[in-house]
Parts: C-alpha cells; structure tokens; sequence
C-alpha cells in the first residue's frame, strides 16, 4: 500500500470519527427545554379543575408545588390547573363533556358535587366523587356571599331603612323615583343591583336561594317555595334592578370595573370583594362597605378527586399529595391574600398580608356574627329558580 | 551527468511531492465536505424524525386569528403588533401569533351564526354582542357560542359636543339629557348631529338610550313601550334630526372634526375615548369637544374579547388566546390602553394620575358617569334594532353608476354585486332609493321610489347594467341632485352615492358650476358621497363634489367595492 493511499485512509477515517465524535457529544449534551412538557414517562400528572374564586391561589400553589419537585413513590408530580366554574364545570360533568377526566376538581360548594354525583349514581349506579374515606371531598378554603355596597349609597339605605337586607334591596329597587327619593342624589339613577348571572355563575344562583331564605325566614328552601306566584313577584321586582339582563356574567370585576355607575350594591363573594376593595378605591372615590346578612350561604370550596376508573390510583394519590399541600400552614397562609377564609383552623384569619385585617374598617369581619346558614337546596329547586330567571328576567 | 541525473531525481522527487500535496489537498477539501454533508443529513434527519427543536418542513403556527371593532383599530393593531414582536413559541417550537381582522360587530356575530366565520376569538365594541351571539346560537344549538371572555378596556358611550354649545346648554353646572338634545334640535334649523346606526355599539346604545328617553324610563324597558306610539312619535321627532348615521366609523368623524370643527356637526355620539383623542390632537386655538354624560344615564362600551366555543378549537388556539389574554392585561398594554385615552381594567392604574389622558383639559371627567341605563335582554333589543328602521329618519338617495367603456369585465360584475349588497342592506322598506347611470350620456333607470315597490325593479336594472361609453361624470351628479331637489323633501337625508372609475370626459357642465349648483341653498341640502373605484378614478374632483355638500369620498378597488357599499348603506 503506497502513501498516498495510507494517507487517503487516514484521512477518511480521521472524518468518521469527526463526524461520529460529533453526533455522540450533541446527544450526550442535548439540553432539554425548560418550557418543553415532562418527557419524562414516570411524571403524574394531576389535572385540576377550579372554582374561579379560589383558581389564582390553586394556581399559585401548584406553581409553587411543581417547583419543589414533589414526588409520589420516587415519581415526580406535575400539577395543572384549569380555572371553571363550578356550574359550568357541573354541566361538562353532566354531559360527559371533560376530557381527559380531571384528576380532581374544586368546585365552589360541595353541594356542587352531590349533583354531580347524584348525576351520575343514575346512570352507573355509583358515586364518582367520595363523601368519606381518604379520597372524600374536604374544603380548601371558605368564603360566604356577603353585602357589598358603595359607602355613599349605604348611608342613604340605613338612614331610610335601618339595615341592608334583601328586603331593604327590594324596597329600594321598586322606588319609582330612584335615589332622589330614597334621599340620595338625583344623578345616582335607579338603585341598580350588582348580581352574577346565576346562568353562568354559582354566586348568582346563590344569592337567589338566599334571598328566597330571608323571604321565608328559613334554610330549606323547596320547589314550592320558589314557584309559589307571590315569591316570584317579589324576586322579580329585585331583580328588576339588575343594570345588564342581555346576558352578561357581572361579577365583582365589573362592579369594580364600571362602579357605582352600573351597581350599588349586591350580594357576592366576599372574597372576590376583599380582593377588588383596592381597585375599587382607587378608580371610584367611593370605597365599598361590606355588610354581612342574616342567612348566609357558605362556599366551602372542597378538594374532590375523581374515584372513576380513567385516572390511575398513583395519579389519585399524587392528587391527594396536591390537597395535604393546599392545606398546609404556609399555602392556606396564602390564601388570606385572596380575601379567602383557610379551612386549616391552624391558621388565623388575621395576620400579615390578611384583607380581613386590611379593610376592617370597611366592615369586614374576622368572625361572621351570625350563623343562620342556607343550607343547600336540591336540584330540582335550582332548575326551578333557572326556568325562571330564563322566563322572567333573561326573556328566553 | 551525475549532475544531471541528481537534477532529474530532485526534479522527480518535487514532482512527487507536488502530486502528494494536491491529493492532501483534495482529500481535505473531500474531508471537510463529508463532515458538512454528514452533519446536514443528521440535522435533516434528527428534525424529521426526532422531534427537533425547529422542524423544517412545516413550522406549524399556534395562529389564533382575533376579529375586532374597527373603532378600535389604532390601539388593537398596536396591541397584536407589539404582541407578535415578542416572538412567544410554544414548548414544542411552534410561534404564537395573533392575526387581527377588522369587522362591524353586526357582521362578526352573523358570521358565526352563519358558520362562516374564520375567527376563533372577537373583540366587538360591546359585551352586547355576546349576548345576542349567545342568545341566538342557543336557539339554534343548544349551548352558548361565547367562551371564556375578558376586558382590557372601556370607555362610556357619551354625546360629544363642542365647548361653547355644551355651556349654552348648561355644562358644567346642570346634567345634558337626550330631551335637552331633541329641545335643540327641534328649535333650531341650523343644528346638526349624528349616531352611527344600530351596527356598532354607540349607534344601537344611542339608539336604546332615545328609546328609554320615549318610554319616559331609565330601566325596564318592555316591547310594550318600544312599540307604543308615543314612544315611537318621540323616537322618531329626534332621529329627524339626524343629519345622517353611519358605521361606527368614530376615528373617520374624528378627523372630519380635526379638519372642519364645529361645521361638521354640532354633536355627535361616540365612545369617551375618541374625545380624549380629539383634544390631545387638536390645534391651537381650536374649540375643545366634550364628553357629555346624558343624564339619563349612561352606557358602556366594554371590548370584550372572547373564544368561541362553536367551531374546532385546537389546544394551540388555546394556548395562543391565554397568552393574548394575559399580554392584554399585562401592565405594559394596560399602559398603552390607557395612553390611547381607554379605561383600563387593570384598577390599580389611577386615571387621575400624571400619565393619563382622561382630564377635564381633555373634555373628560372619569369619575362619571354616575348612573346607566338598564340594558334590556337580547330579545328586547332585537325589536329596538327592528323598530329603529320605522323611527329613523327616512333617505332618499340616488345610486349613480359610471357604466363607460372602462367598467367592461370584472370591474362591472364586482360592483353590480356592491350595489345588490348595498340594496340587501337597507332593511327599511320605506327608503326611497333611485339609480342613474352614467357614460357618454346620464340616464335615470330607476326612479326615486321606496324601496317596498322599486326593489325589484332596482335589482332588474343593476343586473343590467353594461359597459360602453365615455364618462360624464358631472352631468350623472347634477342630475341626481337636482332630481333631489326637485322633490323638496325636507324631511329626509337626501344623498347621492357617486362610483366613478375614471376622469370626466363628456359633461356638459363644468366642475364650478356644479359645484355652485350643490352649494346653492335650496332649503334642500344634499350630501355627495364618493367612490373612487380603481386608481384611474379622479380622487381630487370627486373630493371637491364632496366636499361641497358635507360628504366623503372613499376609495376602492375591485376587492373592497362590497365592503364599501355596504359601509355606505348603513348612513341611510
């Protein structure tokens, strides 16, 4: 073999190793995105459905959750979170509408979930969602519906009327001559009143189950009760006042966004309230009272893992990793900055970065005064109360 | 010879090392070949079949195409612009863009009913929108068409009104009320003012505030009040003072404002925004407009923007939405919306500090309004909107058509089918409409007439419409204002709608004349407005025809023809 072709060999085989030396070291130091999804086959994933009050802290906290690296038997955990809800999410149940299955689901009441369940128990014959044992629903957070009414406004109503309650609303509402006769302003309007839409949020839907309470002076509330033609009547001329009926959600954003311009007072979340008292100061001169009522309806948002056969047990479990989190003192601490009540009775209502201490002034309270608490009407009286916000106020 | 030898052996010897040289040569230039061939087929391969970072062969888009308001299109288009220079990619490589696409409101949610919508999110000018989509498509399908929804901007509905008249009328010491609007109008001739039409959010607002006002309501409007005479009577006394309507096109009056001040309307109804606008663009010593709050109460226009939830949305989509949503609510755009004289939904931004525009220097007050109307449900306003065409003030307008030899072929066939479209749209049977066509010689084909009797034949002539001739552009105008005038109905909006593609050629009247003739005070003012059809149309006399009468003129081309009849239409 001649030099010349030696050298031809060399040379050939000095380019094989280039090349394979190449290939070998952009394997070995691939570097994985840290955006990219867990390639990893050993990741659970635990989808996670949340009532929109309480779906920024959830996030927050699987934020944080996946951070730390949490694992399950030597598995890491990867938390989703999808803000719904809960009546939406309730109808995607219903309808099989979900898919994949969350892992777990946060609705805004528990009784969200015995609908749920009574939904199911008809077509399978069992619960999906457990009420004991390990894997029963158990609340995160708690909240109640509460007055929230511009400062303004709720001088004129106690002078008139001695209290804020939903009879107070009424009579305000029917006023023909707005607030120029209920010893307001002549430019305020109409007393408008500040409700979701009980079709697309819970909230709304609440708050007419507890204005039907205060009407009855009692907690059950039954499908008689809200067909009955004289209760009609009066929740209509409340509801009458509503400043938007072509279909909008209104939220306490919106009673943030367009003031007193567009609502002077409603029943809603408290916490959404706390978490908006800011905003609302600073874009309206006129800050928010928040008044408590008689009957009120709690909101105990319960951590509910799906017990069907489309989640795999270690996912369960990895869920149930997520809830002990939630729980935690340092996570349910966090909460208090959402305006919410921890379900941890370890931690205080008051405290650093708490909006109960914040707005105390403003009416908020630590410890609710009173304890007459709706209990939870069934399913009939819900579509009861629909059909006739559908009739009678929406015009459908 | 030994010297000789040794010369041919070192002379043999370079030759040999001269030939190893070039093979190195090669073989290097071979090496490095091989290596670049060998490092490309593996990229190549690595992006086909291994899931690359950057595949090659399509780089499929995360594109999310947003439909919205034409009102806002000066802040939206700088929102997505500013959006899509962020050059976001998803986890998997994948760009997340946004792709905007101006659209009346009316027309978005017709779109989707229709099932022809090529937009998977909309940003209309009011939450209203919605309502109606979500209203019409449970109807149809059941479950509701808007999914998830947020707002990044509002702005009150007011009446926008120049300095010096709104003091007449009591500013700032007692509150303007839309009765206080239809007293002025009524006692004065000369006083002029405008809404948009039921298409766009201020146009149906105003609409619905004029119906409250006739029902002597604030809230609870029924159609037992919308239909009753006196409501009707009320409505209709007011609208006769419309000098005309049109589609929303707020920055457009805007800048007739900006040009012509108070001798374009004495008032008009728009979003507070664009009087924030006006003023920060004014010139010197110009009058100030200002955003009246009518006291009846207000109403809102929110931009929503909102997923559907009626077509095949893909996870990208999604994705694509939740990060505009979030870019939109972001402190920077709630800065640039509030810069553009917006209220931003972000609360924490104060609008009285140092960096926003909404002052009384700029006509505005963000601490009212102080109350708003009710807005009815979806079905309630759906007999507003149909009522208004009974209550509006009535047209006649002449529809005059250049048919010269320079219209032959695509040209003709686009703009019969504008001018069919345009018919379609004028729902009102009691609207007088005519048409004149113009080439070497003006012919009236179809007299004024309302449109319950001359539809048809309306819609006969336009499809007979051919193309021959010179132009006489001049005459067409002259004959079609006069036939106006010669009615001497005062009652309506009487205007002519001029298309031209091409320069005068064959008038017998002159451009002076004409122009006298328009702005001679026959107690019957007619508005010329103007289509410059393709780049041969004479842009500057159609300008001066319009000028002369307080219109506008438009232009377009083959593929905007429909569109801009359909605009047209809604002044009517």
């Amino acid at each position: 073999m001649n030099r010349t072709r030696i050298i031809f060999f060399v040379i050939i085989g000095l380019a094989i190793v280039i090349v394979a030396g190449g290939l070998i070291w952009s394997q070995v130091n691939k570097q994985p995105d840290p955006l990219a999804p867990e390639a990893n086959d050993e990741t659970l994933e635990v989808q996670v459905v949340s009532a929109l009050p309480v779906a920024d802290w959830v996030q927050g906290a699987a934020h944080q959750f996946n951070a730390e690296g949490h694992t399950l038997e030597g598995r890491p955990i990867q938390v989703t979170v999808t803000p719904m809800d809960g009546l939406t999410a309730k109808g995607r149940y219903e309808r099989d509408e979900l898919d994949p299955l969350p892992t777990a689901w946060i609705p805004d009441s528990r009784y969200l979930v015995e609908l749920v369940n009574a939904a199911y128990k008809e077509r399978l014959g069992r619960d999906v969602f457990l009420t004991d044992g390990e894997y029963r629903a158990r609340p995160l957070a708690i909240s109640l519906l509460s007055w929230g009414i511009y400062d303004s406004r709720a001088g004129v109503l106690e002078e008139q009327y001695d209290e804020i309650s939903w009879q107070t609303i009424h009579d305000a509402a029917i006023a023909p001559g707005g607030w120029g006769e209920l010893g307001g302003e002549n430019d305020w309007g109409y007393f408008k009143l500040a409700i979701s839409n009980p079709r697309k949020n819970i909230s709304g839907l609440a708050a007419m189950v507890a204005a039907a309470g205060e009407y009855y002076g009692r907690t059950n509330i039954s499908v008689e009760d809200v067909t009955d033609p004289e209760f009609q009547a009066w929740l209509g001329e409340i509801m009458s006042s509503m400043s938007d009926l072509s279909g909008g959600t209104y939220t306490v954003s919106d009673l943030a966004l367009f003031g007193y311009t567009t609502g002077d007072a409603g029943q809603l979340l408290e916490s959404d309230l706390l978490v908006n008292m800011q905003g609302i100061q600073t874009r309206w001169a006129d800050p928010l009272r928040l008044v408590y009522p008689e009957y009120v309806t709690w909101f105990d948002f319960p951590f509910t893992v799906w017990m069907g056969p489309e989640t795999s047990a270690a996912e369960k479990n990895a869920a149930l990793e997520f809830e002990r989190y939630l729980l935690s003192e340092e996570v349910q601490r966090q909460a208090l900055a959402y305006g919410l009540r921890p379900a941890n009775p370890e931690v205080p209502v008051t405290g650093e970065d708490s909006l109960f201490d914040q707005w105390a002034s403003q009416g908020v309270l630590g410890v609710v005064p009173r304890t007459t608490a709706m209990r939870s009407p069934d399913r009939d009286v819900l579509q009861a109360l629909l059909r006739w916000f559908d009739l009678n106020v929406a015009g459908r | 010879m030994a010297q000789r030898q040794a010369r041919m052996s070192g002379s043999s010897k370079r030759s040999t090392d001269s030939g190893v040289r070039t093979v190195l040569i090669v073989l290097l230039v071979l090496l490095f070949l091989m290596i670049g061939l060998c490092c490309g087929t593996y990229m190549l391969l690595s992006r086909l079949f291994d899931g690359g970072e950057e595949p090659i062969l399509s780089v499929p888009e995360a594109a999310l195409t947003v439909t919205y308001s034409p009102e806002k299109e000066l802040v939206f288009r700088e929102l997505v612009d500013r959006f899509n220079g962020q050059g976001q990619e998803t986890p998997e490589g994948q760009r997340v863009t946004v792709e905007a696409v101006p659209l009346d409101p009316e027309a978005m949610v017709n779109a989707v009913l229709d099932g022809g919508a090529t937009f998977q999110a909309m940003t209309p000018d009011s939450s209203i929108w919605l309502g109606q989509l979500d209203g019409a498509w449970y109807d149809k399908a059941g479950s509701e068409a808007v999914g998830e929804t947020a707002r990044y901007a509002v702005s009150p509905v007011v009446i926008a009104m120049w300095e010096g008249l709104a003091r007449e009328m009591g500013w700032p010491n007692q509150p303007i009320s839309w009765q206080d609007l239809l007293d002025r109008a009524q006692a004065d001739p000369d006083f002029r003012w405008s809404h948009p039409s039921t298409s766009s959010a201020s146009g149906l607002l105003a609409t619905l505030a004029e119906f409250y006002a006739g029902a002597g309501k604030t809230r609870g409007l029924t159609i037992e009040d919308v239909t009753a005479q006196e409501t009707l009577d009320y409505v209709a006394a007011l609208e006769k003072t419309v000098r005309y309507y049109g589609e929303g096109d707020e920055p457009a009056i805007i800048e007739r404002a900006l040009l012509e001040g108070r001798d374009f309307l004495d008032a008009f109804v728009v979003q507070e925004q664009m009087v924030t606008h006006f003023n920060t663009h004014r010139g010197g010593g110009q009058e100030r407009l200002i955003a009246i709050h009518p006291a009846e109460g207000a109403l809102w226009e929110d931009h929503p923007l909102a997923l559907l939830e009626t077509g095949d949305l893909t996870p990208l989509q999604r994705q694509t939405f939740a990060r505009f949503r979030d870019y939109l609510l972001s402190p920077e755009a709630q800065q640039l919306v509030l810069s553009h004289g917006y209220r931003p939904a972000d609360l924490s931004i104060p609008l009285d500090g140092p960096a926003s525009p909404l002052t009384a220097q700029n006509g505005v007050d963000p601490s009212e309004p102080n109350t708003s109307l009710q807005i009815p449900n979806a079905s309630i306003i759906e007999v507003v909107r149909d009522v208004w065409w009974y209550t509006k003030r009535h047209t006649n307008v002449y529809l005059v058509v250049d048919t010269s030899g320079s219209m032959r072929d695509e040209k003709l066939a686009q703009a019969q089918e504008a001018l069919r479209i345009f018919l379609d749209q004028i729902k009102g049977e009691q609207e007088r409409v005519g048409l004149v066509k113009f080439a070497s010689r003006v012919n009236t084909v179809v007299t004024l007439d309302e449109l319950g009797r001359s539809r048809t034949a309306l819609e006969l002539a336009v499809d007979g419409l051919q193309a021959e001739g010179d132009t006489a552009l001049l005459d067409a105008v002259f004959v079609a204002q006069q036939q106006l005038k010669e009615l001497g109905d005062t009652e309506r909006i009487n205007a002519v709608v001029v298309m031209t593609d091409g320069r005068e050629n064959n008038s017998w009247i002159d451009l002076r004349n004409l122009v006298q003739e328009l702005r001679k005070d026959s107690g019957v003012p007619v508005v010329v407005f103007a289509i410059a059809y393709g780049q041969d149309a004479d842009m500057e006399v159609l300008r001066i025809i319009a000028e002369s009468t307080g219109g506008q003129v438009h232009e377009g081309d083959v593929e905007t023809i429909e569109d801009l009849y359909k605009i047209l239409s809604t002044y009517f």
